[in-house]
């Protein structure tokens, strides 16, 4: 067994394991014990990505894992940002009253609900067969929708149902498209639908042009590509801020990634071209939805996730440019994103304790009344937003000079143009938080700021260490295993 | 493929979107299930493709124990009335599985009769949930659409792998336990298991 190997199926089982302690152990002991199988997770996690990297050009080899660049670049951050999001659930669960269990039990089924997730989560980008990436989303659905819903108000539970039948809805659209490619594939069924074997598809172009957009239909609706993306905003708003993070920084990727190496193995036979413009036109249709909302006052967690609307679409036109410097800046967009979005929703546990208010409400002031708080909050917006020396910046003009470069220049200019009015409002958001007027009148109680402010230097590091990393990507290895994808 | 056995899937489909009681319509895919289960008897050729059937039958059997459990938790003083009177509901269902079976190419290769019975359920899976405001009915449509994607996996050219049926099968329970979970909360919170109540999240 292979160093690479050994370390997909450690970074999956440590959580399971993790979980089951949780659910038999001690009460007094389920957080620590989350804790310490997800710091184990997160170093395997990183381990796998260091190995993988190091030949990134690994062949598919029809196995049931995958070990390539993809699942390189998002293992680690699946398990950091689970790290963080197992870390900072202890200060949610202290601050929030309600959920849909009895408190007895609360504390414990969030654990053993959230590393479950977590660890189907790292199960999906190392799936090395479409059915079986396609079981693991299915199981991200029932995990993550418990979470969505757990404090067990009325707007939780509406976002939660939402997102429970929407994607399911979805998914078996997917699993229709699924049936058609495997009619295609000469005797293997189901079973052969492995990222090698879908290379090999024999059947017409017309069923695999139907078969595609079935399954990325499926997946845009997990994704949340506009038109199918009524879910998102409300799952993202009132999931608890650790769920939030996880659900936008590491689920959305995930199945991106599954749509990508759909559309590398069944691109040649849709017509490269034909499988490229339909990932443009949900990139471009999420950039046009998104962009009216962040224009709007909305409350912080609601803004965020119309913000995820919008990268996810910004990764869709990504990979759907599909040149090498298009797809550079594609993985270095899936790594900001998550760094900057999770700190935008870590940061928002703080933030209710501060100003109750800003549940329902745009937050203002910030920056004035809680300057620690201000500061994590400004650096997410601020690299959300695309300000220089944001990663995101980077990745977004190696994005759009991607769409120039492959010959896509009417859908780069009208994302340039979605994008900037996307920056300005985010912007206008990001000086309300800094600089605008507070809203606060009175001072309740101290709000422990000690998690979120180590998170937000750690993050700023990162965040500009990566964009360091990113001007040094392009003609790189890594970009090349990118480019050859699942083929 | 076995006509009346398509024809069967189909018509027990029909009926979850047309009928107005949920019990009613547990007992239809239930037994939708059962005729799935029949038929993947029928095809099994190896040991594990009658594994394959048994987990089939498993799903069937624990479906309907948790789905009647559930309506009988959760008793409404009266139904939930359907957003679309029930025959312009088998209307728009059946519009919408004429519309996908005339979309859809089927390859040369695959039972094209089971493939336009699948293309049928996924279609009356997707009018239930788009018309029914009863929560248990959006449970029920996504049932559908699996029962329908069942058959798919069983007409394929190798049949429907026991990792797949059983991967599924489990996806398929654990879906339905937290949609159950979230079903009797509604309930409760809300009074009755009606969609049309969840509409506070609006921009």
């Amino acid at each position: 067994m292979t160093s690479a190997l050994f370390l997909a199926e450690a970074v999956v089982a440590v959580p399971v394991l993790a979980a089951a302690g949780a659910a038999v152990i001690p009460a007094r002991m389920v957080q620590r014990v989350a804790v310490l199988g997800m710091a184990l997770t997160a170093a395997l996690a990183l381990g796998f990505g260091a190995v993988v990297l190091r030949v990134p050009n690994r062949p598919a080899d029809g196995s049931w894992v995958a070990l390539d660049a993809l699942g390189a670049i998002l293992v680690p951050v699946i398990g950091l940002v689970g790290l963080a999001s197992v870390m900072l659930s202890a200060s949610y669960l202290r601050t929030s009253t309600t959920s849909v269990v009895g408190p007895q039990r609360r504390e414990r089924i969030y654990y053993v609900v959230l590393l479950v997730f977590i660890a189907t989560l790292l199960a999906v980008p190392i799936a090395g067969n479409l059915a079986l990436a396609w079981l693991l989303i299915e199981a991200t659905t029932a995990t993550s929708a418990l979470l969505v819903g757990f404090s067990g108000r009325r707007r939780a539970l509406e976002a939660g149902w939402k997102y429970l039948i929407l994607t399911s809805l979805g998914l078996g659209v997917a699993l229709l498209g699924l049936g058609l490619l495997a009619g295609g594939l000469p005797g293997d069924g189901w079973t052969g639908l492995s990222w090698h074997h879908l290379g090999h598809y024999a059947g017409g172009h017309n069923e695999a042009l139907v078969a595609y957009v079935l399954v990325l239909v499926g997946l845009a609706a997990k994704v949340g590509w506009a038109p199918v993306h009524n879910w998102l905003p409300d799952a993202h708003s009132e999931a608890p801020p650790p769920v939030s993070a996880l659900l936008s920084a590491a689920l959305l990727p995930a199945v991106l990634v599954v749509a990508w190496r759909v559309e590398r193995a069944i691109g040649p036979a849709v017509g490269p071209r034909s499988a490229q413009r339909i990932l443009i036109v949900f990139g471009l249709a999420s950039l046009a939805v998104a962009v009216p909302f962040l224009w709007q006052s909305l409350a912080w967690k609601r803004l965020l996730a119309y913000s995820s609307l919008e990268h996810m679409g910004v990764l869709a036109l990504g990979i759907g440019f599909g040149s090498p410097l298009a797809l550079a800046g594609v993985a270095v967009h899936i790594v900001g994103h998550a760094l900057a979005k999770s700190l935008g929703f870590y940061a928002s546990t703080p933030l209710l304790a501060h100003d109750p208010r800003c549940a329902g409400h745009a937050p203002s002031g910030i920056g004035r009344s809680a300057p620690g708080l201000g500061t994590a909050m400004g650096v997410s917006l601020g690299a959300l937003a695309g300000l220089p020396p944001s990663p995101l910046f980077v990745s977004e003009v190696m994005i759009l000079a991607g769409g120039y470069g492959s010959g896509h220049a009417w859908a780069a200019t009208a994302a340039a143009a979605l994008l900037a009015l996307g920056f300005l409002g985010l912007a206008h958001a990001l000086l309300e938080v800094l600089a605008g007027k507070s809203r606060r009148r009175t001072t309740a109680h101290p709000v422990d700021l000690g998690g979120v402010v180590a998170l937000s230097v750690g993050a700023t590091g990162l965040l500009l260490g990566l964009t360091a990393v990113a001007f040094s990507l392009p003609g790189s290895a890594l970009v090349s295993a990118l480019v050859r994808g699942a083929s | 493929m076995n006509g009346p056995a398509v024809w069967a899937l189909v018509v027990l489909g029909l009926g979850v979107v047309v009928v107005r009681r949920r019990s009613t319509a547990v007992g239809l895919v239930t037994a939708q299930a059962l005729v799935l289960v029949g038929v993947a008897l029928s095809r099994a050729r190896t040991g594990n493709d009658v594994l394959a059937a048994a987990a089939l039958a498993v799903r069937a059997v624990a479906f309907a124990g948790l789905l009647m459990f559930l309506v009988s938790r959760t008793r409404e003083l009266r139904p939930v009335r359907a957003k679309v009177a029930a025959p312009v509901r088998a209307g728009l269902a059946l519009g919408f599985a004429l519309a996908l079976t005339w979309l859809v190419p089927i390859s040369p290769a695959a039972d094209h009769y089971a493939y336009q019975g699948v293309l049928a359920l996924v279609a009356f899976g997707v009018s239930t949930v788009a018309t029914r405001r009863a929560t248990l009915f959006h449970v029920l449509g996504i049932v559908l659409v699996e029962n329908g994607l069942a058959l798919a996996a069983l007409t394929l050219h190798g049949g429907s792998s026991l990792e797949i049926e059983l991967g599924v099968t489990l996806d398929l329970t654990l879906l339905t336990l937290v949609a159950s979970v979230f079903h009797e909360r509604i309930f409760a919170e809300f009074g009755a298991g009606d969609a049309g109540a969840l509409r506070s999240l609006r921009d």
